[in-house]
């Protein structure tokens, strides 16, 4: 297992690696102040890099780093560096910014002599590059700083190196370590052929090659990580995936493979081959609606299962195909609306339970676009802002559930829970604020006369009152 | 009188304790003091105002004169000019900030287009001063400030050529170096922030509020400034206010090359987050991305170790959004992003792989529309050269792949015909010696040869709409027929060519012959029709735009009957040679 690093840059390191540096004859400044061609000390120092050998990129190491540990295919980067061209004039440097440049490695985003150069780096080192053009910016060159034809010299420092965060919570990280071809990757609900290895704590539990639609991995016992960085992946592509409890077999864990609450899992994971799914702009109406009513079964019984995250995709999958959609006629557009109502009370329910409280007042909204008096959406809504801490909103929805339907108990007892809950945080706030209160008071009560007041005696007409949209939406 | 009023309301007020006036105190404050400014008092009124005594009375009521006073200032009547300045400066000492705010952003709201210029420069050092003594709870007033500062600058006519930008007489130039020196001292605080934690955390309000504020000026205005070379024209505030707008986005911690990379590296988004939306705009990107790669704008803090390939594979998402556009402005600056974008690259080296990105189909797509449809006649002949300059990046088998895909989508006779241009080309390179390839000569490029020797509706296909491919074709075939001798073959031509007489020559001929004896009989009876000073109006009439175009006259209509057929006699010339090639095939010499 490789373990992956995470640097901090410090400031006096890198200082002093190019201080002891200096002593030796390969600093950048000895190799451009000697009467040597650069080129001719690489020739004579440096080491061929190159798959190819064909010596477009030279190295000459000049402080070594830890022993081992070099970045894998798409680690995100972190290096310092200075760039000369030839005739010894600096034409970028990460020093100029005061930051260093980041980046994924192994991935094309960079110029090649790069990609090659720090994939053969070890955490720390510092080394030179001769890049001849070919592995640089070869006969275009890159306006308006690098000529065509250039020959480049790198010095780098390789500060850090940490797999890649596939989600925003960095509970999917992946590291390649075969690249696959090409461009293409599968979508939701395409079918991919996968080999799979799972270690637990370093014991491997299980091996084998499977078949399974992305966003329906849950029915052949592939854990939702994998089953979400699939969309990341190229065919031939074979990386490791560390996972995160949540992505993993969660709370529960799996007896099955004697795997305990709450453990992080570690994947390997190789893509065979795959058959993309249709894209949504591939079908028509007809088939959207069709597989949308396949894909609500599904989440459903995913729900049923208890698997939130993964009824979360097929609820989501609807959303995303008939958001944009009003059909011809009447009847299609109840059909799309009645789709869409389901897709999102579902969902706001599967996020009441994953805990995610904005995502559920979110889709509660959207249900209510469609039916501004829907019983569930309102008292889904209701609870998601009571677990908000957001009581009177909460008592609001809940007095709305009444109005609807004046036999729902459950929002009676709700109501008193909130009128509880605001009393007690009303006391605990006077204490805090006793007279900060009684101040803000007045000087609305102030703010809203005068605006009355200007109002009516007409000296600014209506639309110039005091009242403005609120931020967010004014800028966006 | 008026200042009378002023004067008593102030002393009444002075009794009231805990400053809770009611309205009708605040409305004569207003009026009295309104008046007395319009009147020429403010020295009196200032005497007033300053007065130790009445400062409680001028902290909650005083902004109120804000109105009254921006519009005496705006005038520049010497006279009182000096008081209503210190006016405005004490007021902006004593009165809550947060009401300063809200009238100061009044006046900017409510200036009328003729008076946005004049406004803000008088206005935004107050409103900066402002914003200052609100501490801690600046940042989202300064975004409010922001976006209404904004809103009406964007009002402002965009200056087009270099005189314009120098003359602003609209302003915009003015207004923009201004906002520059206004958002100064909140970029600042930033900058220390980052320089005592050597971070900042992606959601501090205040660089949230700036980072809106530079997305926001590239929309608008920047997305419609089209900027001058530098080399004519050194000191343009455009030019200035693009470069900072850039640099402050790299001091509030945003990385340039992270921004451009933004929508091809973004990580899987919790479904129904939109915010990252609409902090980072594709348009505000797209501008971002232009200025750097046509206008070099900021290229020195720019770092110079990005493959070209990927940044042509992020440009090509802001080029789609570009070219989509309707305006020529966007569709011309899509056009300059793809260019630049494509120099960088090597000739023949974009594998074809890249054509499974849905944009490397979809630019092109976009640049024909712009070709063929364009009023604008540089645009089109821009389109038409960056679009060979797109098909000269590819390597062959993507050429190959790219060909096929544009002969089945393009649908318009020129671009086919321009394509098919372009497979001779290829064939007449593959053919040299040692630049063979199995794309362009043998078993592959039979399969393409089909897609362009064809008649889309057999015999019946219009000839004349469909010239310039038909032309085009037949010159390839010709081509092909007289540099592949029958012996060597490398295309694989003569094996296939009794398919291709078939499918293609026998209808083409037909058609041909079919469109000249009806070309020929239009005229004879045209030409019957004049002689016989048959003048009768036609059956139809055709109108462009609600106009009525003018019939044609008989001789216009025998001129556009002779020259469709020298078209067919031209068309049939080729063939006939074609026709030729493959008899003297046949004879058995």
């Amino acid at each position: 297992m490789v373990k992956h690093m995470r640097g901090t840059i410090n400031k006096r390191e890198i200082l002093g690696t190019l201080v002891c540096a200096s002593d030796e004859m390969s600093s950048l400044e000895d190799i451009f102040s000697t009467n040597q061609c650069p080129t001719a000390v690489f020739t004579s120092k440096g080491t061929d890099v190159t798959p190819n050998s064909d010596r477009g990129v030279c190295k000459i190491v000049k402080q070594h780093g830890v022993e081992g540990e070099m970045p894998m295919i798409g680690d995100k980067v972190c290096v310092h560096y200075t760039g000369k061209l030839l005739n010894g004039k600096t034409f970028d440097s990460s020093f100029d910014r005061k930051e260093p440049f980041v980046f994924n490695v192994g991935k094309g985003q960079v110029i090649k002599a790069w990609d090659i150069g720090i994939c053969s780096m070890q955490k720390g080192e510092v080394c030179l590059l001769l890049c001849k053009p070919e592995y640089a910016y070869g006969s275009s060159g890159s306006p308006p700083k690098v000529p065509p034809n250039a020959t480049l010299v790198f010095e780098i420092e390789l500060l850090s190196f940490r797999g890649e965060e596939l989600t925003e919570d960095g509970g999917i990280i992946r590291r390649i370590k075969v690249k696959g071809e090409g461009y293409n990757n599968p979508n939701e609900g395409a079918t991919v052929n996968v080999h799979l290895k799972g270690w637990c704590g370093g014991r491997l539990f299980e091996s084998r090659d499977i078949t399974f639609v992305v966003g329906e991995s849950e029915d052949e016992g592939v854990p939702l990580g994998v089953d979400r960085a699939m969309e990341k992946m190229q065919k031939g592509e074979c990386c490791l995936l560390y996972l995160k409890p949540k992505y993993g077999y969660g709370k529960e864990g799996k007896t099955e493979y004697d795997i305990e609450s709450n453990a992080e899992l570690l994947y390997e994971v190789t893509l065979k081959d795959f058959e993309k799914a249709k894209e949504s702009w591939e079908m028509d109406l007809k088939e959207k609606l069709e597989r949308a009513v396949l894909v609500k079964q599904k989440g459903t019984q995913y729900f049923k299962a208890g698997r939130y995250n993964h009824a979360v995709i097929q609820y989501q999958r609807i959303v995303t195909w008939l958001e944009m959609e009003c059909g011809a006629g009447k009847e299609q557009l109840q059909a799309i609306q009645a789709l869409l109502l389901v897709a999102h009370l579902n969902l706001a329910l599967c996020y009441l339970r994953l805990r995610e409280y904005s995502q559920t007042v979110e889709n509660c909204d959207k249900v209510m676009e469609l039916d501004p008096e829907n019983e569930k959406a309102l008292y889904r809504r209701g609870e998601a802002r009571l677990l908000r801490n957001e009581f009177s909103l909460a008592l609001g929805d809940f007095r709305q559930v009444l109005q609807v339907n004046s036999f729902n108990r459950a929002a009676r007892s709700q109501i008193v829970v909130c009128q509880r809950k605001i009393r007690e945080h009303h006391e605990r706030d006077k204490k805090i604020y006793a007279n900060m209160f009684q101040r803000f008071a007045e000087h609305d009560a102030k703010v809203v006369k005068l605006k009355r007041k200007k109002e009516d005696s007409g000296l600014s007409d209506q639309n110039k009152g005091l009242k403005r949209p609120r931020l967010s939406q004014d800028c966006s | 009188m008026a200042q009378e009023q002023l004067s008593d309301v102030v002393q009444r007020c002075q009794a009231i304790k805990d400053e809770i006036f009611s309205p009708e105190d605040y409305d004569l404050f207003l009026n009295a003091g309104r008046t007395c400014i319009e009147q020429g008092d403010s020295a009196q009124v200032l005497s007033i105002l300053v007065d130790e005594k009445n400062k409680n009375v001028v902290r909650c009521m005083g902004w109120n004169l804000l109105g009254p006073l921006v519009q005496i200032l705006l005038k520049k009547e010497d006279r009182n000019l000096p008081h209503c300045h210190a006016i405005l400066s004490y007021l902006l000492e004593v009165c809550n900030p947060k009401e300063l705010l809200v009238g100061l952003l009044e006046q900017v709201e409510d200036a009328d287009s003729g008076s946005i210029a004049e406004t803000l420069t008088l206005l935004l050092k107050p409103l900066q001063t402002v914003l200052l003594r609100l501490g801690m709870k600046k940042p989202s007033s300064l975004g409010m400030a922001l976006s209404t500062l904004l809103s009406q600058v964007a009002r402002l006519p965009v200056p087009i050529s270099k005189e314009q930008e120098e003359d602003d007489v609209f302003g915009l130039c003015r207004c923009c170096t201004a906002l520059l020196e206004f958002v100064k001292p909140f970029v600042e605080e930033i900058k220390e922030i980052i320089k005592d934690n050597n971070r900042i955390s992606k959601d501090n309000e205040l660089r949230v509020e700036l980072l809106k504020f530079c997305m926001k000026s590239l929309s608008e205005p920047l997305l419609e400034v089209q900027l001058k070379d530098p080399d004519t024209f050194e000191k343009s505030p455009l030019r200035g206010f693009a470069t900072e707008i850039l640099i402050i986005l790299s001091n509030i911690g945003e990385s340039l090359p992270d921004l451009l990379s933004r929508n091809i590296l973004k990580k899987r988004e919790v479904p129904g987050f939109l915010e990252e939306e609409v902090r980072y705009p594709k348009e505000s990107l797209a501008c971002m991305s232009h200025l750097l790669f046509v206008d070099h704008i900021t290229m020195d803090i720019f770092p110079a170790v990005l493959s070209p390939v990927f940044v042509l594979q992020c440009n090509m998402e802001y080029i789609e959004l570009l070219l989509s556009r309707t305006e020529e402005s966007h569709r011309q600056k899509g056009l300059e992003l793809y260019e630049k974008s494509l120099i960088r690259v090597e000739d023949n080296s974009l594998l074809v792989d890249l054509l499974e990105l849905k944009t490397f189909f979809s630019v092109p797509q976009n640049v024909v529309k712009v070709m063929t449809l364009c009023p604008d006649q540089n645009l089109r002949t821009k389109g038409l050269k960056v679009f060979q300059l797109s098909i000269d990046k590819f390597n062959t088998e993507a050429k190959y792949k790219f060909f096929r895909g544009m002969l089945k989508t393009s649908h318009h006779a020129g671009v086919e015909g321009y394509i098919i241009k372009n497979i001779k080309n290829q064939i007449e390179f593959s053919l040299k010696p040692g630049n063979g390839n199995e794309w362009f000569l043998g078993k592959h490029l039979l399969p393409l040869l089909q897609l362009v020797l064809c008649l889309p509706q057999g015999p019946e296909t219009d000839l004349l709409q469909n010239l310039d491919r038909i032309m085009e074709s037949l010159n390839l075939l010709r081509y092909m027929l007289i540099r592949d001798k029958e012996w060597e073959n490398e295309t694989g031509i003569w094996t296939e060519l009794y398919k291709i007489e078939d499918n293609y020559l026998k209808p083409l001929r037909t058609g041909l012959n079919m469109s000249k004896a009806h070309y020929e009989a239009e005229l004879k009876s045209t030409k019957e029709n004049r002689s016989s000073k048959d003048s009768k109006a036609p059956d139809y009439t055709v109108s462009v735009g609600n106009e009525k175009l003018p019939n044609m006259t008989p001789e216009m209509q025998i001129q556009v009957l002779q020259s469709a057929l020298f078209t067919f006699d031209l068309i049939e010339s080729v063939l006939a040679r074609i026709e030729e090639i493959i008899e003297a095939k046949d004879r058995p010499s």
